[in-house]
């Protein structure tokens, strides 16, 4: 039985059980590759993945150095997690065909100098590789991989309902810059400055991976993350829906780092999810976001910020879709499932 | 890998150095740091009582590290019955990025140190933490 699953809507809550997966018929429905201006995050939701014989299959796509992790991981959960975010990373690459099938199996990685991960190549590859670059973020609920063609990508999510066991300003005093530590303290609301405080924490975090550094390599404290319309808001009282997240490095000129964009979201309605990614080198001036996404109460119905000349004209887009690999795909944005945040 | 042989106690640390082995040689900690290039000289001994027997011994305290877990188990919700020990590795318990700088800050409350985040990258085990700590008093108290 040829078991090709195209790109189909499928209803998410139906699991075919009594099919039986056999490896060498499971097939990966291709997917273009994001443009410059584009980038894609996948997610995959691992409650959602119940078969026993579709985990087994998954297994078998790991290296045996993958599954000697997971296998010495301690608790089902964080097992299956590990298992799936490893499953999502190499299905997801694979997807991305230039020139014929690839298989998921045939991937082979890498860490970089401060251990984040990277596709490794052997030369005689090149025909086949896709040019993507990539990364992922996964708490025990949630798994999310994004994905560009050329740019480097940084992606954190976290649970919004993540409590934090020390005392938040301490923490920000310890850990973040003074201005960050400004804007949390001047939130009474406790639950509302504990949910800022993930949000800045997977902006910051976004940034240091898309750096393809750590938190040791580009402490946080090194650089402040800040929303252009609080500024605006704080400094002439109105603030217009520019939703600019912005990164700032911490020295004596305070500079703009603007090659950086930002994306916030509210990720399946149960995580924050950030991503950072590098502008593309084209840009000469502001760049217009088209968010082909929901929109929260903070941003009203605005698709587009236009510029004043065409030749700045850097269009960013964001693409969101849940996933389960070999069984199928859905795309999620302009839904309440990837939902723009205020910060 | 840590030996011991009769007549002289030599505990030679490496990047995971277990706990179990040096309390089974009979040894309780001595808790100086030994940190080895890879030609595995050692850079420091310690001659104790009688002409031949050299002990040089490099692992954390086990209250110390006794304590990292408590932290640890604490700061990932894990029951109090759970295994975590020396040799337990964050990663594979579940802690996240967050998890860690939570987790190294408690431990410069708990311990009165402080932890720049360039040494956090090294911190993979329990037993790093611990190891880490030790030093960080060691370095406190000489200053």
């Amino acid at each position: 039985m040829n078991l090709l699953w195209r790109t189909v809507r499928i209803p998410m809550n139906t699991f075919c059980l009594h099919r039986t997966f056999a490896a060498s018929a499971l097939h990966l429905a291709p997917v273009q590759l994001p443009s410059r201006a584009e980038s894609h995050l996948w997610y995959l939701v691992p409650d959602e993945v119940k078969s026993v014989s579709l985990l087994g299959q998954y297994s078998e796509i790991l290296s045996p150095c993958e599954n000697e992790y997971v296998a010495c991981i301690r608790g089902e959960q964080l097992k299956k997690t590990a298992l799936l975010a490893r499953v999502l990373v190499r299905t997801t690459i694979a997807r991305y065909q230039t020139d014929g099938y690839i298989d998921p199996r045939s991937l082979k990685f890498r860490k970089n100098i401060h251990g984040k991960p990277e596709l490794e190549w052997d030369n005689d590859d090149s025909g086949s590789r896709p040019p993507v670059q990539f990364n992922i973020s996964h708490t025990a609920s949630l798994i999310a991989c994004g994905v560009t063609s050329s740019s480097p990508i940084g992606v954190d999510i976290e649970k919004k309902d993540r409590k934090i066991q020390n005392n938040i300003i301490s923490f920000a005093r310890r850990y973040f810059t003074p201005n960050e530590v400004e804007r949390l303290s001047s939130i009474s609301d406790l639950n509302v400055q504990r949910q800022h405080f993930l949000k800045l924490w997977t902006l910051k975090e976004a940034y240091v991976k898309a750096l393809g550094k750590g938190i040791s390599a580009l402490p946080f404290s090194t650089f402040t993350i800040k929303s252009r319309n609080f500024e605006k808001k704080e400094l002439n009282g109105s603030g217009d829906s520019d939703p600019e997240i912005t990164v700032e490095s911490v020295d004596g000129q305070r500079s703009l780092l603007s090659n950086w964009q930002f994306t916030l979201l509210e990720l399946a309605g149960t995580h924050f999810a950030a991503v950072c990614v590098a502008r593309d080198g084209s840009m000469g001036g502001k760049n217009m976001f088209n968010f082909g996404l929901g929109y929260g109460k903070h941003f009203t119905g605005l698709k587009s910020i236009l510029t004043v000349s065409d030749k700045c004209f850097t269009p960013k887009k964001l693409t969101v879709m849940k996933t389960i690999p070999f069984v199928g795909d859905e795309s999620m944005s302009g839904t309440d499932a990837a939902i723009v945040c205020g910060f | 890998m840590a030996s011991s042989t009769a007549g002289s106690s030599i505990c030679m640390k490496f990047a995971s150095c277990s706990l179990e082995h040096a309390q089974a040689s009979g040894r309780t900690s001595r808790l100086r740091s030994v940190s080895l290039p890879t030609n595995k000289t050692f850079q420091s001994l310690r001659s104790s009582t009688g002409p031949h027997r050299l002990q040089v011994c490099c692992a954390a305290k086990p209250e110390t590290v006794g304590k990292v877990c408590e932290i640890v188990k604490k700061q990932l919700a894990l029951p109090d019955d759970s295994e975590v020990t020396g040799e337990s590795k964050f990663a594979a318990l579940g802690a996240d990025s967050l998890d860690t700088v939570e987790i190294v800050m408690g431990l410069e409350e708990e311990f009165g140190i402080s932890v720049e985040e360039e040494s956090a990258q090294s911190i993979l085990t329990v037993q790093d933490a611990a190891d880490l700590i030790e030093k960080l008093i060691e370095k406190k108290a000489t200053n």
